[in-house]
């Protein structure tokens, strides 16, 4: 299972990093890039919720999903299964970067790490349809962001925050802006 | 002549003398011991004469470059137990530019931050180099703040994070919360204590035995002389498995049944790089942990002194006692009992480690290896209390027929972890993956037969480690019992 996780997601980094350079290398703009690869990875996260979580633990019943995969044999999360990809491309590559981050969040790091987070989270969180974009400088470098809102598109994700222990919120419902992607780009 | 252009004539040819002997020490010689600027840490002395390991990237590179090699030869070695022990700090994880903040208190991309190499006056347990409030600088401010988020850490200071017992930096995979208050319940000792594994792979090798005849031994009849070596063989699980004289001996040939083709290519000592062909997995984790690292793959081999000089088109100038001098003595790229730093048997000083140290390739009895083996060289106090506890005498039942497998403990029990992937188990030989910090031991070896909260405060206690755990733990690392107590205010919070 590990394995399988870890080719399909250095497959769909690899596939990214290419055309994330490419693309700004042929003058695409620093958003438009961005927004493509939001694009992406809304797309594999749904696609993981709804063909593997939802199918085989709902629909199916033949594998429990955890948070403790490895120890319980079951699915990652989607939010892990994204973060693991995450963590992937910044091992691979300084082209570009994303995070899943939250103004309430499970895990305290995940919160607001830098004003432009936290405007760009108050944002779409007022406006989940539409992208929160900035620049900010960090480590001496200037980057490009966005921030995309992150929705709660099943019960089970609403659910899964409110019972969890270090979770801030217990009242979110589907539909909600549970927090929000932000990709960074250095600007050359 | 003046006496005082004698002087400085000595004066400046002595000197001439003192920069050759320098430079060459530091590009051609084999042995660099006088360059050493500092004693390295834990095992690494092994590998310490193999300055290219780390320091790869050439003498006239800047800081950054030089530090960006250093840090990834850590990562050739390590990143494998790294990735096994789900390390709780990736480099990964601290690359995101949102993570910049942190680069500044304690920057966790590079391996250096913490464990800088030759510096002793600065180095503590498990070769960390900053002060062991380490912790504070992520974890002691705003949303972070462990003090506040955990009101059972109110009082606590960063200096004991991870020296209680309850927490580590990479590895935390027996210590975080949940895991704590699933094992909350645990009996110190489990009703029919057995190590699973242990069990399932001695019974494996009991069972694939199959005793054949001296005669199936194809071998020169010069070499079948010692009845004992062939007797050793026709019993072990190499006659059984048609692993034949010749497999060993007349490495490269097609056909280990082929009398002469095994007698034209006989070697009586080969090299024990034959038992790598078959048991791929116990080399590869071997060369990663203490006996073998000097043949990890990513480690230099020792410096060829002809071939420096050749390099440097010196060879044809340099005589030949020079090169003698430089290129000896030249670290042999086996280690022997004698460089150990831990106490050995002095009568085990000249012994080299390669598979054939502790395995008999004849008989192949792991029990041996398990036990005796180690003892044969290790003399600390731990390794010395072993016979008079509680493990060996299970050990002895079990080896004797009178208790079942696995129910006994041998050194390689807790040092030599067992693994089972795709259902197959194989023995690691790499000791780190179990040895230190000591909690990594609890998921693979301890929770077969005990409770999580025994071993947790029997490993956090150095006196009862040192009489090999004769008598029961006398410290109390409080983990569980504040998880639990979490667990039911938060139960508590949502009634």
């Amino acid at each position: 299972m590990q394995i399988l996780i870890n080719k399909s997601v250095a497959f769909v980094v690899t596939m990214m990093t290419v055309f994330a350079v490419e693309a700004v290398a042929q003058g695409v703009s620093y958003q438009r890039v961005a927004d493509m690869l939001y694009l992406v990875l809304s797309a594999d996260r749904a696609v993981y919720t709804e063909k593997v979580v939802q199918r085989l633990t709902l629909d199916e019943q033949v594998i429990m999903v955890s948070e403790h995969f490895e120890d319980d044999a079951a699915l990652p999360l989607p939010s892990q299964m994204f973060r693991f990809g995450s963590e992937y491309v910044a091992d691979e590559t300084e082209d570009f970067s994303y995070s899943l981050v939250s103004l309430d969040p499970i895990n305290k790091k995940n919160g607001p790490g830098t004003d432009l987070e936290r405007e760009g989270l108050e944002f779409v969180v007022d406006n989940p349809d539409e992208a929160f974009y900035g620049e900010e400088e960090l480590g001496g470098q200037l980057y490009f962001a966005a921030v995309y809102a992150d929705i709660a598109v099943a019960e089970a994700c609403a659910s899964c925050h409110n019972n969890h222990q270090d979770s801030p919120r217990d009242d979110l419902e589907v539909g909600d802006v549970m927090g929000g992607v932000i990709i960074r780009i250095p600007v050359e | 002549m003046s006496k005082s252009w004698m002087v400085w004539g000595t004066w400046l040819l002595l000197t001439l003398i003192a920069i050759f002997v320098v430079v060459m020490w530091m590009t051609v010689s084999g042995d660099r011991d006088l360059l050493l600027i500092g004693k390295t840490t834990d095992a690494h002395h092994q590998i310490e004469m193999a300055c290219e390991t780390c320091h790869a990237a050439g003498s006239f590179a800047s800081t950054k470059a030089a530090t960006k090699a250093i840090n990834k030869s850590c990562r050739n070695c390590h990143d494998d137990e790294l990735s096994k022990a789900d390390d709780s700090h990736p480099r990964k994880k601290f690359r995101n530019p949102r993570m910049a903040a942190y680069w500044e208190k304690l920057d966790a991309r590079l391996c250096t931050s913490c464990h800088i190499e030759h510096r002793p006056e600065l180095t503590r347990e498990s070769a960390v180099t900053v002060a062991m409030n380490f912790c504070i600088a992520c974890h002691s401010e705003g949303d972070q703040d462990v003090r506040q988020i955990r009101p059972s850490h109110a009082g606590l200071t960063f200096d004991t994070c991870a020296s209680s017992g309850c927490h580590n930096f990479h590895d935390n995979r027996s210590l975080y919360a949940d895991f704590l208050v699933k094992h909350a319940n645990d009996d110190w000792l489990a009703p029919s204590p057995i190590h699973q594994l242990s069990a399932l792979y001695l019974a494996r090798d009991q069972s694939s035995n199959r005793r054949l005849a001296d005669f199936k031994a194809i071998a020169p009849a010069s070499s079948l002389t010692d009845s004992t070596v062939v007797d050793d063989w026709a019993g072990s699980a190499h006659a059984s498995s048609d692993i034949n004289c010749g497999n060993c001996h007349a490495p490269g040939i097609a056909d280990n049944q082929e009398r002469l083709q095994v007698e034209a290519n006989w070697v009586d000592d080969p090299d024990l790089g034959v038992c790598k062909d078959c048991h791929k997995n116990e080399t590869r984790t071997f060369r990663q942990g203490r006996h073998g690292m000097r043949q990890h793959p990513k480690i230099a081999n020792p410096r060829d002194t002809d071939r420096q000089l050749q390099q440097l088109g010196l060879d044809q100038l340099m005589p030949a006692f020079l090169k003698s001098w430089f290129s000896d003595p030249v670290h042999p790229l086996h280690m022997t009992v004698a460089e150990a730093r831990l106490p050995m048997h002095k009568n085990a000083s000249d012994q080299v480690l390669n598979c054939g140290t502790c395995h008999n390739p004849h008989a192949v009895d792991v029990r041996h290896a398990a036990v005796e083996a180690c003892l044969g060289c290790h003399s600390d106090d731990h390794s010395v209390a072993y016979k008079d506890s509680r493990h060996y005498a299970l050990w002895q039942a079990e080896s004797s027929g009178d208790a079942a497998p696995g129910t006994g403990v041998s050194c390689a029990t807790c040092h030599m972890a067992k693994v089972k992937r795709r259902g197959k188990i194989t023995v690691s030989h790499n000791q780190n993956d179990t040895l230190r910090p000591n909690e990594k031991m609890i998921r693979p070896v301890c929770l077969d037969c005990h409770g999580l909260s025994f071993a947790l405060d029997s490993l956090a206690d150095e006196s009862l480690i040192q009489r090999n755990f004769n008598g029961k733990p006398s410290v109390h690392v409080p983990s569980i019992s504040w998880a639990v107590q979490r667990e039911k205010e938060d139960e508590e919070s949502d009634r």
